[in-house]
């Protein structure tokens, strides 16, 4: 059975791309655009990991961890973010690995694998 | 019952007392939309100005760093060309805009003569034993001097430049520091200076040191804010950019991979297409705010600007689907701006409006005079509108509610009027469309 993966990112282009990277890698990938689709994904699927981004329109990915955790603490959860500076905003410790968007996505494909335990 | 009067234009009788006159126009520099030096120079005409109870000549001085260095000097070079001068400073009605213009012309007329000479000079401003015209800021005391020419502590260099016997020197104050010194003299009437004259380039010397305080702070507080923006901006960069590079990377790798389906291949190079157009896209934007540099503002008709506006493929291409409702004035006045800001202004407002604007929704805009020297040009849409917290920020650079704007339109706007002394009025609430009316600074035809 494949592992799911829930992947929040508003920039259409990275969903698609994301989606065929990490299917090739065995994933089931669900794509949602923003913090209030991905809450209520959550209510109906069960996930096993989380790729988020923060700077999104209407609530960031900083909020949706916060809430994500009052829900769900046991789900890891990777920022993928174009920022290096939130790194140092506290509220990112929560996640489990914090990814840098890059041309490569080399990274992220291994952070994804060892948070699943591949 | 309440009654309002204009601050900028107190319409004083004729036989006003000269002091109050002059004191008026002087302190109509701090409200004025032109540059320091523009101001500087009705400061230095309004010593010089008035038929001859003025002074015939006026020199500036300003303080760059420890030194004290020779800027300009107005007033004529010849009893004709003070008469001349004259005459037309004298004419009733004649307003700050049209003292300006004179100014610029005489100024430039000066340049390689009397100001050409004058920027050659330069003192340290703080210098013991320093020589007059410097010792007079150095001491921060009025200096009146007479026979100049035996007197051992007038500068010799000055003294053969203005070849006057009897001058005045003024040292320009702001909190007790130096910001510059003005010399006065009447090489052309030859009249005596008098007690009552010394008092008052006192008191205008007072006024416009603190004028030249006050506008180097605001543009010391324009560069700071320049700075914080631009640290603002390397940040955002990041971002705009590394979203189009990673989905480059991603699909050219996808591309490398052998066998990939001609649908597949065709799909991915459409989207690497699209994404490389918008990192242009933003490469230009971004150079485009850069480098924008804002021109001082003359008065001009907006007609051909907003025509050429209206006019353009861009704006019809986007019109399509919507109702566009234009209503210009007959006879539009001529507004105080610079002509291309003004039609890069016009072309954001109207990007904003389709841009939150659904199709079939209506975009109306208007140019219409609000009062005698208001005219307002405003752009009305339909669209998604914009909450309070959003309306505190939208002039913030990089702050946008579009998907794929960069927030830097609106900024651009707020600097363009800034520029112009113009104003900017925003009523939305969200979900009823949004209203953005400029008022501009205008006058009649000529």
């Amino acid at each position: 059975m494949k592992k799911n993966i829930l992947l929040v990112e508003d920039e259409k282009a990275l969903c698609l791309l994301y989606e065929e990277e990490l299917g090739r890698e065995g994933y089931a990938v669900t794509a949602v655009n923003d913090a209030e689709a991905a809450l209520a994904e959550l209510g109906k699927t069960t996930f096993d990991l989380i790729i988020t981004d923060i700077r999104m329109p209407g609530k960031d990915g900083i909020e949706l961890i916060t809430q994500i955790m009052g829900l769900r603490k046991d789900i890891p959860i990777i920022i993928n973010s174009a920022y290096q500076s939130y790194k140092e905003d506290f509220m990112t410790w929560a996640a489990d690995a914090y990814v840098v968007k890059s041309a490569s996505l080399d990274e992220l494909k291994s952070k994804v694998k060892q948070l699943l335990g591949d | 019952m309440i009654e309002t009067y204009n601050i900028l234009s107190p319409d004083f009788e004729r036989d006003a007392p000269r002091e109050l006159m002059l004191l008026s126009i002087i302190s109509q520099s701090f409200f004025q939309p032109f540059s320091l030096e523009d101001n500087l120079l009705v400061i230095l005409t309004a010593l010089t100005s008035g038929s001859g109870v003025g002074f015939n000549r006026a020199m500036l001085f300003l303080k760059h760093g420890d030194r004290l260095k020779g800027e300009m000097w107005l007033g004529p070079r010849s009893a004709e060309e003070a008469g001349s001068i004259w005459e037309v400073l004298s004419t009733p009605g004649i307003g700050y805009v049209e003292i300006i213009e004179h100014n610029r012309a005489l100024v430039n007329k000066n340049e390689d003569t009397l100001s050409g000479r004058l920027k050659g000079l330069v003192y340290a401003a703080d210098e013991e034993g320093a020589l007059i015209p410097a010792y007079a800021a150095c001491r921060k005391e009025i200096l009146f001097v007479r026979e100049a020419a035996s007197e051992p502590l007038v500068d010799r260099r000055f003294l053969n430049m203005i070849e006057v016997d009897e001058f005045l020197c003024i040292p320009l104050l702001a909190r007790d520091d130096i910001v510059g010194e003005i010399i006065l003299d009447n090489a052309i009437t030859r009249t005596p200076i008098m007690p009552a004259d010394i008092k008052l380039a006192g008191l205008c010397g007072l006024i416009a040191g603190n004028y030249i305080y006050s506008t180097t702070l605001h543009r010391k507080l324009l560069e700071t804010e320049k700075m914080a923006a631009m640290g603002e901006m390397a940040l955002f960069v990041t971002h705009q950019l590394r979203n189009p590079i990673v989905a480059v990377g991603g699909f050219t790798d996808q591309l490398l991979k052998p066998d990939v389906p001609e649908e597949k291949r065709l799909r991915n190079l459409t989207i690497i297409r699209d994404e490389v157009r918008r990192l242009e896209d933003i490469i230009y934007q971004m150079g485009h705010f850069l480098k924008v540099s804002l021109k001082e503002p003359v008065y001009f008709d907006p007609g051909p600007v907003l025509a050429d506006v209206l006019d353009s493929p861009q704006v019809r291409v986007k019109a399509q689907g919507y109702a566009l409702n234009i209503k210009l004035e007959p006879c539009l006045p001529q507004i105080l701006s610079d002509p291309i800001s003004f039609g890069e202004v016009v072309r954001n407002l109207l990007d904003n409006a389709f841009d939150t604007t659904p199709a079939g929704g209506v975009i109306t805009v208007r140019g219409y005079r609000k009062n005698r020297s208001g005219f307002a040009f405003s752009v009305r849409d339909t669209g998604k509108g914009i909450s309070n917290p959003d309306k505190a920020q939208l002039f913030r650079p990089f702050f946008t509610t579009k998907e794929k704007g960069m927030g830097l339109g609106l900024t651009f706007i707020k600097r363009v009027m800034d520029t112009c002394g113009g104003k900017i009025e925003v009523q939305s609430r969200p979900g009823k469309g949004a209203l953005f009316k400029l008022i501009f600074l205008c006058r009649e035809r000529e």
